[in-house]
């Protein structure tokens, strides 16, 4: 009884500028105005966007690549020649950051995606039926859970050159392991969600109309899980790229010659105190990454959810700054 | 309301003494609680909001006093606000004196020597009032223990024994020890007032404390409610949007409109001579269980406004079907109505509003529908649905390991009804009684059911196939509770009514025409089709819903207590509706509600049932105004009515504890646990409860009737199980409230 | 409720095998201890090879499922993990490892959960204030770097802390040194290279259960049941040190089932960096020696840690939460 009379102001206020404009906002446009609003998600996007924008084309504008050792520059700091200094090697530091972010990008953005998409087919699958095959399926699922990931990557990347690992590069081999093992927490949580979905009056109502189950599933409850969706890719993504480089870093993930920021991070630790633009720089750009998509993903749950923190803080600050009017007259 | 600072400027000043007397209440001399000029703010996203503005009332000693008015009227807030429970974000001005001393302005700490000591308060939800990880011994011993800390250990859980006796919960010592969740809700609010009369308090505050409840569970707690006041003497704040509820109980009450109070006076005023539009529309909109009226109720058309912004004039005039230019000149201050110095109206016409003047005139109601089939006799109608022995059995299994079976949940246990064209058939009964699985087996209609369920000659046998199933879900639909949650809040009103259209595979063009029509058949704005559920209010959603439901032409329509997730005030409205509704359309309803206000007001033919059994069956006013089992007498008798003179006069069975667990159901009579009749009979007749199960039956006509008639009577459409329905109620379970005045220390 | 666990215990033993069996055929079919062999110097014929393996139970010819069987019925009836190629037995190197892995971890979890939930705590109870606004910032930061560099950028602290003072009061690698008298000098050693792993495993880990627990807490400040207890005549504070936060407690209690496991996986990189001899660094180097039985045992470790900590965790929630007390 307590809330159900009261009419939402903020959508009344939408409607005035409805009937106002004569078209319908869909809640896409709100969730993308609302997300548009809030500043640091805002930054987190330009920052992501300028790093892969960077990734693709930051190669055109040295001369350098990530193979041809200069012999002449060895071990050298920043300079005009190379905009990041050089290896022990001589080899353009610059351009070995350029081909790892796109790596680490592709990395995150192939597993995120995927890895979502079988966790979404995964816990439908298991909400809709339901049963039995509910039960064994949540049961490879938790045993899944229980495989440790990193002993798994090890030895699927370091095994004595057979098979997989002869026929893929190091990249891909890391992007199967890492799908395998990064869905499951996504899937158990869309079961639990289909499932309280599939108890809703509105989905009910839709099955005594005599509706199909097919288009219930695509009508009611995709869309309602949409959101969730959403903010699990950015933090798979998030996931995954800080999974390549913990694994690059300490060497059974990617494996040189492939670079990643993980491999030029982790190369990179014994000589912190002779040539330490080889260590921060790589370390500077993975932060960026990292740092964007969690500024992203806030924003995002923000705009999916109005009820959130962010317009609690903003409510609390105009609290703070009411209290203080109050004291200060 | 000359308190209220910021109102318009159309106020006349008033005295200080007026001042005292504006809410009609008493001289504060003796006053236990007095509340003066009481001002709440909120900052929210959207802006100020102005939760209570104004608010005067003196309490005295022993006395209840009841606040009535819709979610949204401040009437939570103030009572929060006298607490001082609010979040210091609310701004709070004006005056709360208790026994003389000032409460507000005080800090949290010292707000705390008052709070469960002198001030005491009992909340809505019981379920989630209770902290889930201590034992309730502790939850009361805490409170014993914040405002006595010398009592002994032994003395407080001496005491705590005593509070939960008072209360009225079995074997008390025992169950000091029990979690809240090992309580049902009843229990739990019976805790709640054991905690809060714990410290003898003078001023007990109950905030909607029997709304979350069933209507036996409610007479209980009302019952446990009025002992507390005995036994403490405290006075009692009683907030409620159910006028019934307080009928009985206050001595006087005040109205609360859009965080205002609009009309104050002693509890015969109110309910016998309302002064103020919107109280006599509150009035008017509320069915009256115990009249077998057939006139139209009241609804009150719109929304409370938005306190958002500060009325320019009276709050009420956008609803009010008086309002002129005058009442949008300033608000009209709270005034004495003429002929009465306690009796206080916040109308420019309250001196108009006698008591000649009838409700229906004031609101227009419109006229009672009458349907095309009323005429036909019901026999000769067509049938149809037809449930034919509808069993629904769930196992019931224990253990972790090992599940074994402990015994049987027969939620629904051998059903048999039938509706005919063009009437509305009922079932009521208790949550847990199966009502609502019953109509769960009806709508999931498939072969492996236990029992027959045919709809429009279609039966459940034969409904192997998609096409069968398709005929059947065109003849029946279905209306939900919550209205909310029955419209996918993505969904345009659009969307939501041409889902089913699409899916009958009608085109395009036919959609829009049909969902045309449909917008205005349900009352509602054709235009507003591209609005999204969150931007109506809980009426105009449920008109979706109703709109959706008759979308395919159903000939029955299926309502899971349609209105009892809405206010008052809108309930009227979507009731009316579905009264036209049937008489236009010929529907037939099958309605579920546990309101048997409503369900008289609306159906042809009733059910009670009773733990999966229909104990009762038959013609509305048969049942209602003759009940001949002992449930449906205890039933009706739970039922609070609007009417001072008559709840407290009334005998009242107060039945005792919860339903039963169906694992503890006795062979005999389901009933027989908690049954009045039961509890006095001879042992030797108890045996016959308890082992036999009482067959439904039609009541016979008397046997004087029968003497004088010169041929058989035709029997009449009422049938019951019960093997001694004119036997003695146990006079435990009977309460009479003798006098008015009962509150008297 | 023994019951209960004893049906989880059942249903868990189970999955340990079958994670395990998987990670023996995984490793089996990948790990060839042959190849390394036949680097050594002077290199041997593979039949001296194909010996030496079929000596220490490793017989490369065989089938992997001949072999998963072999390796079966010996830890079946003898409680035998097998060897590893340069001859060690399982069993006795990962005795001492399982010792040296769990002291490390075993102070770190404990810090971990305690000052993670007692920051959330005291984040939530001044929300928007500075303190929390840096105390949850510090959180997200934590999350945004992954465990190894993080404990590495410790361990530079550390030995820029060392190169400060200009004496060595960390140890950055290393459990202890050797040839130490035991006696006040040796604890002292114990606690110098104790503490900058401990302090990395804890800064890095703490975040996640500040957050949740914090969130948690103030889920429950507007509880009913909180404003109940202050009508009793508690104050707003008193009401939620007292009712709200032993709710409170109650999913972080549930989360036990995924933290432990989670910090033991961290710990697997902080042995590597700090250069522990535990069954983190042993299973990464076992990894890269091509030893099957060493890989899987370790695999199997961590499969029990998991089960350890999902049974903790529901030993851990009916502690706070009557209601899952069945029966």
């Amino acid at each position: 009884m307590t809330n159900l009379n009261a009419v939402d102001p903020a959508a009344v206020a939408q409607d005035a500028h409805l009937e106002n404009a004569d078209v319908i906002i869909g809640k896409n446009t709100i969730i993308f105005r609302r997300f548009m609003r809030n500043k640091t998600a805002v930054a987190g996007l330009a920052i992501f966007l300028a790093l892969t924008v960077f990734s693709f084309v930051g190669g055109y504008f040295t001369q350098w690549d990530k193979e041809t050792i200069d012999p002449f520059n060895i071990g050298m700091p920043p300079s005009a020649e190379h905009y990041l200094g050089t290896s022990q090697a001589g080899i353009d530091l610059y351009a070995m950051t350029v081909e790892g972010t796109r790596i680490s990008i592709l990395i995150g953005l192939i597993v995120g995606l995927v890895s979502v998409l079988i966790a979404a087919v995964y816990g439908c699958t298991m909400a809709y039926f339901g049963g039995k095959v509910d039960k064994v399926m949540l049961f490879i699922l938790e045993a899944l859970i229980m495989m440790p990931a990193l002993l798994v990557v090890a030895v699927a990347t370091s095994g004595g050159g057979e098979g997989l690992k002869r026929d893929l590069p190091s990249w891909l081999l890391l992007i199967i392991v890492l799908l395998v093992f990064s869905w499951m927490g996504t899937a158990r949580l869309i079961r639990s969600l289909s499932m309280s979905l599939m108890q809703r009056d509105y989905v009910k109502a839709a099955q005594y109309m005599g509706v199909p189950p097919r288009r219930i599933v695509w009508r009611h409850l995709v869309p309602n899980i949409g959101s969730l969706l959403v903010l699990d890719i950015t933090r798979g993504v998030t996931g995954a790229v800080l999974a390549e480089v913990a694994f690059s870093f300490i060497g059974i993930g990617i494996k040189v010659p492939d670079v990643s920021l993980g491999v030029l991070i982790g190369g990179a630790t014994s000589q912190v105190q002779t040539f330490p633009w080889m260590f921060w720089v790589p370390l500077t750009v993975m932060f960026l990454l990292t740092g964007s998509l969690a500024m992203m993903n806030d924003g995002l749950r923000d705009a999916f959810d109005p009820s959130s923190s962010s317009s609690g803080s903003a409510k609390n600050r105009r609290a703070l700054k009411s209290r203080a009017k109050g004291k200060s007259s | 309301m000359s308190s209220n600072l910021d109102a318009g400027p159309a106020e006349q000043p008033q005295s200080a003494v007026e001042r005292l007397h504006v809410a009609g209440l008493h001289a504060p001399t003796d006053a236990v609680l007095s509340v003066r000029d009481l001002h709440v703010r909120f900052n929210t996203e959207n802006g100020v909001v102005h939760a209570v503005r104004g608010v005067d009332f003196d309490l005295l000693p022993g006395k209840t006093l009841g606040i009535v008015g819709e979610s949204g009227s401040g009437k939570s807030v103030t009572s929060l606000a006298i607490m001082g429970l609010l979040p210091t974000t609310a701004e709070i001005s004006g005056s709360v004196r208790l026994k003389g001393k000032e409460l507000l302005g005080l800090t949290d700490k010292a707000m705390c020597e008052y709070r469960g000591n002198e001030l005491a308060m009992v909340f809505q939800d019981p379920l989630s009032s209770l902290t889930p990880v201590y034992t309730v011994g502790t939850q009361i011993v805490e409170a014993l223990t914040i405002h006595n800390p010398t009592m002994s250990k032994q003395a407080k859980e001496a005491r705590a024994v005593e509070l939960l006796a008072m209360v009225g919960i079995p074997s008390p010592k025992d169950r000091l020890r029990a979690f809240p969740h090992e309580f049902s809700g009843g229990m739990r609010q019976r805790v709640m007032i054991a905690i809060a009369i714990a410290n003898n308090p003078r001023v007990l505050i109950a905030d909607e404390p029997t709304t979350a409840l069933d209507v036996t569970i409610q007479a209980q707690v009302l019952e446990v409610l009025h002992t507390a006041q005995e036994e403490t003497g405290a006075a009692v704040v009683m907030i409620t949007h159910d006028l019934g509820v307080v009928a009985g109980m206050a001595d006087d009450i005040m109205v609360m409109y859009a965080g205002k109070p609009v009309e104050t006076g002693a509890v015969d005023d109110i309910y016998y001579n309302p002064r103020m539009p919107y109280t006599m529309g509150l009035l008017g909109a509320v069915p009256r269980v115990d009249v077998a009226e057939k006139s139209s109720l009241i609804p009150i058309e719109g929304m409370p406004p938005n306190l958002i912004h500060t009325p320019t004039g009276c709050s009420f005039a956008p609803r009010c079907p008086l309002a002129s230019d005058a009442c949008l000149d300033g608000e009209p201050p709270l005034a004495p109505v003429p002929g009465s110095t306690l009796h206080h109206a916040a109308c420019i016409k309250s001196g108009a509003l006698g008591g000649e003047v009838d409700v229906h005139d004031v609101f227009s109601a419109p006229p009672v529908p009458v349907s095309r089939f009323d005429a036909i006799p019901r026999g000769e109608r067509a049938v149809v649905l037809q449930l034919k022995d509808v069993r629904k059995h769930f196992p019931l299994s224990k253990g972790a390991l090992l599940k074994r079976r402990i015994g049987t949940v027969k939620a629904v246990d051998g059903v048999t009804f039938d509706i005919r064209e063009g009437e509305c058939f009922s079932i009521v009964g208790e949550s847990g009684s199966g009502k609502t699985t019953t109509l769960l087996e009806i709508m999931e209609f498939h072969k492996d059911q236990d029992g027959e369920v045919v709809i429009g000659g279609i039966s459940n046998k034969q409904a192997a196939d998609a096409r069968t199933k398709a005929a059947m879900r065109r003849e029946l639909q279905m209306v939900f509770q919550d209205p909310t949650g029955a419209l996918d809040p993505r969904f345009t009103v659009y969307e939501v009514l041409a889902e089913p259209l699409q899916n009958a595979g009608m085109d395009k063009q036919a959609i829009k025409k049909r969902i045309m029509e449909l917008m205005k058949l349900v009352g509602l704005q054709p235009d507003h089709v591209n609005r999204f559920p969150n931007q109506f209010s809980g009426g105009q959603r449920q008109r979706v819903g109703i709109a959706r439901a008759l979308a395919v032409n159903p000939k029955l329509v299926v309502l899971d207590e349609p209105v009892s997730a809405l206010d008052v005030s809108v309930q009227a409205g979507v009731i009316n509706l579905l009264d036209k509704l049937r008489a236009e359309l010929g529907l037939s309803y099958l309605m579920v509600a546990h309101d048997l206000s409503v369900v008289r007001h609306i159906s042809n033919r009733v059910a009670v049932m009773y733990l999966g059994k229909i104990v009762e069956i038959g013609e509305v006013d048969r049942v209602f105004d003759n009940p001949r089992h002992p449930y449906t007498r205890a039933l009706l008798s739970a039922i609070p009515v609007p009417d001072p003179h008559v709840e407290q006069t009334r005998e009242r069975i107060i039945l005792r504890g919860d339903l039963p667990s169906p694992l503890d159901a006795p062979k005999g009579c389901n009933f027989a646990t908690r049954c009045p009749v039961f509890a006095a009979l001879p042992p030797a007749k108890q045996e016959k409860c308890l082992t036999l199960e009482p067959p439904l039956e039609p009541v016979a006509p008397s046997a004087a009737a029968q003497a004088l008639a010169a041929h058989a009577l035709p029997v009449l459409d009422q049938r019951f199980a019960c093997f001694f329905p004119d036997g003695e109620l146990d006079e435990d379970m009977l309460v009479v409230h003798e006098s008015a005045d009962h509150h008297a220390p | 409720m023994l019951r209960y666990l004893a049906k989880r215990g059942i249903t868990y033993v189970f999955m340990i095998f079958l994670t395990t069996s998987a990670g023996y055929f995984l490793a089996v079919s990948s790990l060839k201890p042959a190849l390394l062999e036949q680097e050594r110097i002077p290199r041997p014929t593979p039949e001296q090879v194909a010996n030496s393996m079929r000596l220490k139970g490793l017989d490369p010819d065989l089938s992997p499922w001949e072999r998963y069987v072999e390796w079966l019925t010996a830890i079946v009836t003898r409680w035998d993990w097998g060897r590893s190629p340069n001859g060690a037995f399982i069993n006795a190197e990962f005795g001492d490892r399982v010792w040296i892995s769990t002291r490390l971890f075993l102070a770190s979890i404990i810090l971990t959960l305690v000052i993670g939930v007692a920051l959330g705590v005291y984040s939530a109870a001044r929300q928007y204030k500075f303190q929390d606004r840096v105390i949850t910032s510090y959180s997200y930061l934590a999350y945004i770097v992954p465990a190894p560099i993080a404990y590495f950028l410790v361990q530079l602290g550390a030995i820029n802390i060392n190169e400060t003072v200009g004496e060595r009061i960390f140890f950055v690698t290393g459990i202890s040194t050797p040839g130490m008298e035991p006696g006040w000098a040796q604890f002292v050693d114990m606690l110098a290279h104790y503490a900058v792993p401990t302090i990395a495993i804890t800064l890095v880990g703490w975040g996640s259960y500040q957050i949740a627990q914090r969130q948690y807490l103030l889920d429950n400040v507007n509880a009913d049941f909180v404003r109940t207890a202050r009508a009793k005549g508690l104050t707003r504070n008193q009401a939620i040190s007292r009712h709200a936060l032993r709710v409170s407690f109650i999913p972080v209690a549930q989360s036990i089932a995924f933290t432990i496991p989670a910090i033991f996986a961290g710990g697997f990189f902080a042995e590597k960096i700090f250069a522990w001899p535990g069954v983190g660094s042993w299973s990464i180097d076992a990894i890269s020696l091509q030893d099957v039985n060493a890989a899987t045992a370790t695999l199997a470790y961590g499969s029990v840690i998991f089960a350890l900590g999902a049974i903790l965790a529901d030993f851990a929630t009916t502690l706070v939460d009557p209601r899952v007390r069945v029966q």
